[in-house]
């Protein structure tokens, strides 16, 4: 796949890639990886997405954004070569996820409170819970997180980089967060949280992880 | 949820993304925060998930192989 094609690249233009674009790799990685969901196929989108960029690099406006440039090639490098081979996760159902209020589950579940709403969840959580939860996000709403959330892009570069307009960004991005809470909150429980919880706790947690690993 | 809770949490995920808004926009959304104590509730989940996500970005650096890999591929290209 990767072919090598001779590069007529200026030795001002290689030395600017070399400086420029190679610290990048790291977050172009932490995006493949999110996207790909799995280190091979991250490896190769990445080095996939740094061959194109060498060899498009003369065409790259100097002084504009690089970051969301060479993001820009890793999306469309994703979107025609590795989706085809992926398998999409199970599709969130919309109104499922724009109708879910964490605020109203975690009141309902402890009506006082006893522990301030933002800790009863997420202290319960570790990376690898949110990874997981994040693979199994419809394509469209994960990568609108992880461009937004992980690589901190502002949402006009997120709708330059996703070919979609604003509007599209913003919906896609937050209804993943909130399928991503929903996911979250699913999996806090099924582990029992909260002071409702601790009774059963130990025993939900062995039948949860029983049936997930 | 009322609709102005639903809008002016609408507009304080803007604000949390670091988009601009005005100080207009930016005011209207603190005394809303300060009097709606679900509002502020539900802006601190979204802020606390925000800050959950980002600590991915350390998670997993892109592995040295394969930084000296496409160096030597674009040394060859």
């Amino acid at each position: 796949m990767a072919e090598i094609t001779p590069v007529e690249l200026s030795p001002e233009d290689k030395r600017r890639f070399h400086e420029e674009a190679i610290p990048l790799l790291d977050s172009l990685y932490a995006a493949a990886l999110r996207m790909t969901r799995n280190p091979a196929d991250a490896e190769d989108l990445v080095q996939e997405t740094m061959l194109r960029a060498y060899r498009a690099f003369d065409r790259f406006e100097a002084g504009t954004n690089l970051k969301a440039w060479l993001f820009r090639i890793l999306t469309n490098a994703y979107i025609n070569v590795y989706r085809k081979k992926q398998r999409e996760p199970q599709k969130v159902s919309s109104e499922e996820v724009e109708d879910f209020d964490l605020y109203q589950e975690l009141k309902n579940h402890d009506p006082e409170f006893t522990r301030s709403p933002e800790t009863i969840v997420l202290d319960s959580l570790v990376d690898s819970d949110i990874t997981d939860a994040l693979d199994e996000l419809p394509e469209q709403f994960r990568l609108a997180v992880v461009l937004s959330d992980i690589e901190d892009f502002s949402y006009a570069e997120m709708a330059e980089i996703m070919e979609v307009p604003l509007g599209t960004v913003m919906s896609r991005l937050h209804r993943g967060r909130k399928a991503l809470q929903k996911r979250l909150w699913e999996l806090a429980r099924d582990r029992g949280i909260g002071p409702a919880a601790h009774s059963k706790a130990s025993i939900d947690g062995m039948s949860s992880d029983g049936e997930r690993r | 949820m009322r609709e102005s809770c639903k809008e002016t949490l609408q507009r304080a995920y803007l604000f949390l993304d670091g988009e601009i808004l005005s100080e207009n926009e930016r005011a209207d959304i603190q005394v809303h925060l300060e009097e709606c104590s679900p509002c502020l509730a539900r802006y601190g989940l979204e802020e606390e998930l925000v800050t959950v996500i980002a600590r991915l970005r350390h998670a997993a650096p892109c592995p040295n192989a394969l930084k000296t890999r496409i160096a030597s591929l674009l040394e060859q290209a």
